[in-house]
């Protein structure tokens, strides 16, 4: 009892109090354990004053503590973003790779791809648990560029791993979309606006031109395949469309969407990044949009960036996006392979030599995992960065990106760019779990296979 | 959909569930995986 009657002093349990916007609620976190309970306004002494609530969770430190450990350090790689050419045929100014590997970059022949996915399945078979698939995500750049070699390696390997394409949609033709839908391949398209106008603002081909017409052309093709999702970076100078955005791809039939603040890892991208309290408005609204809209159809369109965030907070192992932890999953859930064999860990990191680990073709997959460039990342504790290591909702942001703080700041133990952000979708997930309205915004299932093991409603 | 309206605000909301973790997602991609 001791350490109860004494929370936050020695060996007691850590709490912070957190003003969540909301008019009834206030919230109270332990940190280290990413343990939360939202206490009414008027009850928040009496839970501090060894209440129920407190002793059930102690009983639970422990567990939550090793869930934690387990998230942040226990896990194995199991994804690989693949990136089969440096080439785009798009000239984004955002783009996080350099501009000079997008235009005159190589394509990786189709028998040196196959190479590598015969490497990579070899290294997944010894290192994961049978019966687990690994993924293959072909990424870019624009993978379709090499569509060639892309699809065989999908048709030849389709029973060792789990295929996923992220494209810019523009190379996308009727019988793509078939050989991609009928092998079940998770696809994700890149579009920024619902009208060309703000769409093509910022994604261009080299000629200047903007192609949003054709994704959207891909989008309709994709309707009723459950399996795609659509990405919005956003920028300043699209934020202010995101309501309109997600009224758009809702109605398109879009199932699951991301509406991801531009990565400020290469100058280029800087200069579109917008305030954080601008676009924190503008995207809260558009979350806002999604849940009318649900109420309205019966129909879902997911924002899966802030999906993540909520199931972050009720159940911190069942999160799909493994940037807003820390560690970030780079190096240590997955790994990127570059055009040429490269392994970095992160596509983030492409442009950035530094950070290159080794070759998939020269190199045991294993040591490249424990080299330096590595080791830097997955060793990016959010304790040793400020203000994050004080910070009550550490657990749930997990300062991304690595890539990004070395950017911008020259050091990955510096924070990102997008701290307030972060912190509003925060505040606003613990509203919606307040006037229990989460599953308006999460996929249908999400929870498959998890139990609870924390339960409270009442003292 | 959910139930619109509760009228009794409990005195306290904190719950937490556990499954298998294996998530590989980036913010450049999110595998979905559906069937």
């Amino acid at each position: 009892m001791h350490q109860l009657n004494h929370f936050n002093s020695g060996d007691g349990l850590q709490l912070q109090p957190i003003d969540i916007g909301h008019r009834d609620y206030i919230g109270v976190i332990s940190p280290d354990t990413a343990f939360w309970a939202l206490v009414r306004k008027e009850q928040f002494i009496r839970t501090l004053s060894g209440s129920p609530l407190l002793h059930k969770y102690y009983r639970k430190t422990e567990a939550f503590g090793e869930e934690m450990e387990t998230l942040r350090f226990g896990l194995k790689p199991s994804a690989v973003y693949f990136n089969p050419t440096d080439r785009c045929n798009l000239n984004c100014s955002y783009c996080y790779i350099p501009k000079s590997l997008r235009k005159n970059g190589k394509h990786m022949s189709s028998r040196k791809l196959l190479e590598a996915l015969k490497i990579l399945k070899i290294y997944f078979r010894s290192n994961l648990p049978k019966g687990q698939k690994p993924q293959i995500v072909f990424h870019g750049a624009e993978p379709l560029l090499n569509k060639g070699a892309v699809f065989e390696a999908m048709d030849k390997f389709n029973q060792d791993f789990r295929f996923g394409i992220q494209t810019n949609g523009t190379l996308l033709d009727f019988q793509d979309i078939e050989f991609l839908k009928t092998r079940g391949i998770s696809i994700g398209l890149s579009l920024d606006g619902h009208v060309p106008q703000v769409a093509d603002r910022l994604r261009r081909n080299w000629g200047g031109q903007g192609v949003s017409q054709k994704v959207i052309e891909s989008i309709d093709m994709l309707r009723g395949y459950n399996n795609y999702s659509v990405i919005c970076t956003v920028t300043k100078e699209n934020m202010t469309s995101q309501v309109k955005m997600v009224e758009f791809l809702h109605r398109m039939e879009v199932p699951t969407c991301m509406l991801n603040p531009v990565r400020c890892t290469l100058p280029g991208s800087r200069k579109h990044k917008p305030l954080d309290i601008d676009i924190a408005g503008y995207y809260l609204r558009a979350l806002d949009r999604t849940y009318q809209l649900y109420q309205k159809t019966g129909r879902k369109l997911v924002v899966a960036n802030f999906a993540n965030i909520l199931i972050g907070i009720i159940a911190p192992l069942a999160r799909r996006l493994m940037c807003d932890i820390s560690p970030c999953g780079g190096g240590r859930c997955f790994f990127a392979v570059s055009s040429n064999g490269d392994l970095f860990p992160c596509s983030e990191f492409i442009g950035i030599k530094k950070f290159k680990g080794g070759n998939i073709f020269r190199n045991d997959i294993r040591n490249i995992l424990e080299t330096a460039p590595f080791k830097t990342i997955t060793g990016r504790r959010i304790e040793n960065i400020e203000p994050c290591s004080r910070c009550a909702i550490r657990h749930f942001c997990g300062a991304p990106c690595p890539a990004e703080a070395y950017g911008m700041n020259g050091s990955v133990e510096t924070r990102g760019a997008f701290c307030e952000l972060y912190a509003e979708q925060t505040r606003y997930a613990f509203r919606l779990i307040a006037d229990n309205k989460t599953d308006a915004y999460l996929w249908d299932g999400w929870d498959k296979g998890a139990v609870t093991i924390f339960k409270m409603t009442k003292f | 959909m959910e139930k619109k309206g509760r009228k009794v605000k409990k005195n306290v909301i904190a719950y937490r569930k556990k499954c298998k973790a294996n998530g590989t997602g980036l913010s450049h991609y999110v595998l979905l995986d559906k069937k």
